[in-house]
């Protein structure tokens, strides 16, 4: 595996609440257009791991981050926690979905779409318009709003309500998409909507995904990470993952023997 | 993360971005520029009483004597007007209001409820105005030619009621009297405590029917924070957790058992909070009492009898008044504004504290 | 078996009886309503006429005249209180959700608290010595200043609440997309909860335009109509507590049929802030 083909990179990434250390030293490697599955009992870090990832953690009162995180951009690889380094430039390039479906209240489908991009200083109506598009046809939504775009987004489904958040994510185009829990709070019918379009994903962006479920794990993922107790225990293709763990913990948790 | 841990820290120490920057320092500027004027507000009207409070000293809350054109400035008859007024307004308020956030909250089906709630807080939107206008158009009369002389022939002078209330008032002060009297602080003896209680007693409903007055004053203010009491003990209510309710109902308790064990029992503090919130309305209340009670600078010694609260002496005289008036009318400002934020401040206390033992 | 029967008829008769008295001490609580509207109605609309709105008052003992001069004035000094008011509350209200807890949250927080209890003719007094006197004279200005003060902790409060139901993954959905906090802030969060916003700029609206006390020693009152704003002006609720009084006819007239316009003003806002909130809900 070449340097230029890594998306991102963690070196010795550790995270604070308070005095609670919840992400122990975690060092991984996520190729360009991977879809990675970090799984492992609740409480066990992957969450907050993702939200090191685009310097989501520290907006929280105690919490505390120390350790690298590398991606790949147009200028070679940069890390984002070097001093100096600007959260809010980084945020553009790594992009977020969380758990909950939460679409701007009061605002339409449209504006929704358009809320990164335009705050950034994007004017142009038809620049706007043709975002809206391909975003909402790459979340696989746009058949079914393209009618009602002046709608609030709130209107609509919880699956819906979740598609319309990833063409938010990715109309700002991130080069990395994170994924925390993203199908946790839906039906199984939205579920498989959101499971078919992360597979689609992958030629547009390198894909962290978070979950709790293992099935979905390895229908989705190439590869998966598995943590417990902030720690990581095991990496490596979701295949190998799956069928022979190194690590006997790896092996009890996916034949559910804990968590 | 939760909300609450969360919105503290949108704004953190460290602010990177230029934009965020500018955002917080003009929040900041703003917050202080509210905050200097509030505190500004207690400045300026000490500064503004200071030669009240110079020339009078604390005696000018005791003194019993107002009287600009000689230059005496004596607060007490304001103060015993505030008190009565609004204790009046409290002794009709609080059993109508807490009854009512019962009814709407465990009793009545919910459109009922939601109706009846509706034309509670419509109370509250009426300007003190118009309830002022009302007061002295319709129910002044009323009081004078109805109200007043059957409350005299039931609880009037020499009547059943005045005499059991003046013993009543001897007994519940006679401990406070021995008290005073063990300390040496007081020349009171029982004979003479018994006889001044059974004046006030026999007081009570005296005199001429007016209609204006205290007593219609006190009817005005029950009748403004009615909906602030209710809507504060609906709160209250609302706190308490169902599982309270449901275990209550779940042993064969009827709905009022349910009410008086379960409910009241846990929520007294902050029942109290709410009648006490109703009761910094009531003495910080201007428009409505000035126009109703009949502004008259002495202690009444009957609830018939025009008074004068704080606030109304303000709204007559404030106009008028230069030198030592004008300073001693804003003293009497100034004692009314830290009244107010004493009894407010302690409302908060009661309700704060229900709120944190159904929390634990 | 028996007594237990017994005890059990007593306990539903003590029930029924007391939900009956809860019954009708919620009666009690909105029969005041029905009368003061009845009066309103029957003695205001008697004078409800075009020249009610369009004339000046004529002097004591003259049949006739309007209160245009009144109605013109409370639009005067809502609109001046509105204008300090509605910016400063929205700002306190901001600050109170979303700065870092510390010295200035904690300061402002007591002072919008308190001044809500503070009672409005304090405030008056307050507008006068600071406005009143430099000025060295009544007027518009004083006036506004005085309402504007009723009005920042109202504001400020009820946006301090909506804000504070946004969920906060709902800013960080706004902080993922690589915005900065002010604008996640004031573009998206702000927009979204405007109805919210607006139930508490209506709600301090009508909470003003029926004030009275701060206005006696600040704007006064006048009866020629509209001099400026440096000078005293006359507003519907003094007006209303002049006329009412009065020992004139003409004038208590003028007075319920002002209280008929003005309690129409105030419930009319009222419903409009209903009327959001349940369909915000």
């Amino acid at each position: 595996m070449t340097d230029s083909e890594i998306s991102l990179r963690t070196e010795g990434l550790s995270a604070w609440f308070g005095d609670h250390h919840v992400v122990k030293s975690i060092s991984l490697s996520v190729s360009r257009n991977d879809v990675y599955a970090l799984i492992g009992p609740s409480g066990c870090g992957k969450s907050t791991f993702i939200r090191c990832l685009n310097r989501l953690h520290e907006e929280i009162d105690g919490a505390r981050v120390q350790g690298d995180v590398w991606i790949s951009g147009d200028s070679g690889s940069e890390n984002i926690y070097a001093p100096g380094s600007d959260p809010v430039a980084i945020r553009r390039q790594v992009g977020m979905v969380f758990q909950k479906p939460n679409p701007f209240p009061g605002l339409s489908i449209f504006d929704n779409v358009v809320a990164g991009l335009r705050l950034a200083g994007v004017k142009r109506r038809s620049v706007l318009e043709e975002v809206v598009e391909t975003s909402l046809k790459h979340a696989a939504l746009w058949t079914e709003v393209k009618d009602k775009l002046k709608k609030p987004g709130t209107s609509l489904s919880g699956g819906q309500q979740q598609r319309l958040c990833i063409a938010r994510a990715l109309a700002v185009r991130p080069k990395i998409l994170l994924m925390d829990e993203p199908t946790s709070a839906l039906d199984p019918i939205s579920t498989a909507r959101i499971e078919e379009l992360v597979m689609r994903l992958r030629s547009e962006v390198t894909v962290l995904i978070v979950t709790h479920n293992m099935q979905q794990a390895a229908r989705i993922s190439n590869q998966t990470a598995f943590f417990l107790m902030g720690e990581l225990v095991e990496s490596g293709p979701t295949s190998r993952i799956f069928t022979k763990p190194k690590d006997t913990r790896t092996e009890q948790y996916i034949t559910g023997r804990f968590g | 993360m939760s909300r609450r841990v969360w919105s503290r820290l949108f704004f953190r120490n460290r602010v990177e971005n230029s934009g965020d920057q500018v955002f917080v320092l003009s929040l900041k500027i703003v917050a202080w520029a509210t905050v200097s004027l509030f505190a500004g507000m207690l400045v300026y009207l000490v500064y503004l009483a200071r030669g009240a409070i110079e020339a009078l000293g604390f005696n000018f809350l005791t003194t019993n004597d107002w009287n600009p054109p000689m230059e005496i400035f004596g607060a007490a008859p304001f103060l015993v007007g505030t008190l009565a007024s609004s204790f009046i307004a409290i002794f009709i308020a609080a059993p109508v209001s807490i009854g009512t956030a019962l009814f709407l909250k465990e009793v009545a089906p919910k459109r009922v409820a939601r109706v009846v709630g509706f034309l509670v807080e419509l109370l509250a939107a009426i300007p003190s105005v118009v309830y002022g206008l009302w007061g002295v158009l319709v129910l002044a009369p009323v009081m004078r030619d109805h109200v007043q002389p059957f409350l005299a022939s039931w609880f009037g002078p020499g009547t059943y009621f005045a005499q059991a209330l003046g013993h009543v008032l001897t007994g519940l002060f006679y401990p406070f009297l021995l008290i005073a009297d063990v300390l040496g602080l007081t020349e009171v003896t029982l004979g003479t405590l018994s006889e001044k209680m059974m004046a006030l007693a026999q007081g009570l409903f005296d005199g001429p029917p007016l209609g204006l007055g205290l007593l219609s004053a006190g009817v005005v203010l029950s009748i403004m924070i009615t909906p602030t009491v209710t809507a504060m003990s609906r709160e209250v209510l609302a706190i308490v957790p169902d599982s309270v309710r449901e275990g209550a109902l779940g042993l064969g308790a009827t709905r009022w058992e349910m009410i008086r064990i379960a409910l009241l029992r846990s929520s007294r503090a902050g029942l109290v909070g709410a009648v006490i919130l109703g009761l910094g309305r009531a003495i910080g209340e201007t428009m409505a009492v000035t126009m109703v009670i009949g502004n008259r600078n002495e202690i009444p010694k009957s609830l018939f009898e025009p008074a004068q609260t704080m606030a109304s002496v303000i709204a007559n005289e404030y106009n008028e008044a230069d030198g030592l008036h004008l300073s001693s009318l804003a003293a009497v400002g100034l004692s009314l504004f830290l009244v107010s934020l004493l009894v407010n401040l302690a409302a908060r206390g009661f309700i704060r504290w229900i709120e944190r033992g159904t929390r634990a | 078996m028996k007594e237990l029967s017994l005890r059990d008829g007593r306990r539903k008769v003590l029930n029924w009886s007391a939900i009956t008295v809860l019954c009708v001490l919620s009666f009690l609580a909105i029969t005041p309503l029905f009368f003061i509207f009845s009066y309103l109605a029957v003695r205001g609309a008697g004078g409800l006429s075009l020249a009610f709105f369009t004339e000046l008052p004529k002097p004591v003992g003259e049949i006739g005249g309007g209160m245009a001069n009144a109605i013109g004035g409370s639009l005067i000094l809502l609109s001046i209180a509105s204008s300090f008011g509605i910016p400063i509350g929205l700002a306190c209200g901001v600050a109170l959700s979303e700065l870092k807890v510390g010295v200035t949250v904690r300061a402002l927080r007591l002072s919008v608290d308190l001044l809500t209890s503070v009672p409005s003719i304090v405030i008056g007094l307050f507008a006068y010595a600071v406005v009143v006197v430099p000025m060295r004279g009544y007027s518009a200005w004083a006036g506004g200043f005085a309402l504007s003060i009723v009005m920042i902790p109202i504001v400020a409060r009820s946006t301090e609440e909506i804000l504070r139901l946004v969920p906060s993954h709902v800013y960080e959905a706004g902080l993922a997309l690589g915005l900065p906090r002010w604008k996640v802030l004031l573009r998206l969060i702000i927009p979204g909860v405007r109805a919210g916003v607006t139930t508490g700029i209506l709600l301090a609206s009508a909470r003003v335009s029926g004030e009275t006390a701060p206005l006696l020693f600040t704007a006064f009152s006048n009866s020629f109509g509209f001099r400026g704003l440096n000078q005293p002006i006359a507003s519907l609720p003094v007006q209303i507590f002049t006329y009412a009084t009065s020992h004139d006819d003409t004038w208590r007239q003028l007075a319920w049929t002002g209280a008929l316009v003005l309690v129409f003003v105030v419930f009319l806002l009222n419903l409009v802030t209903r009327f959001l909130i349940r369909r915000r809900e």
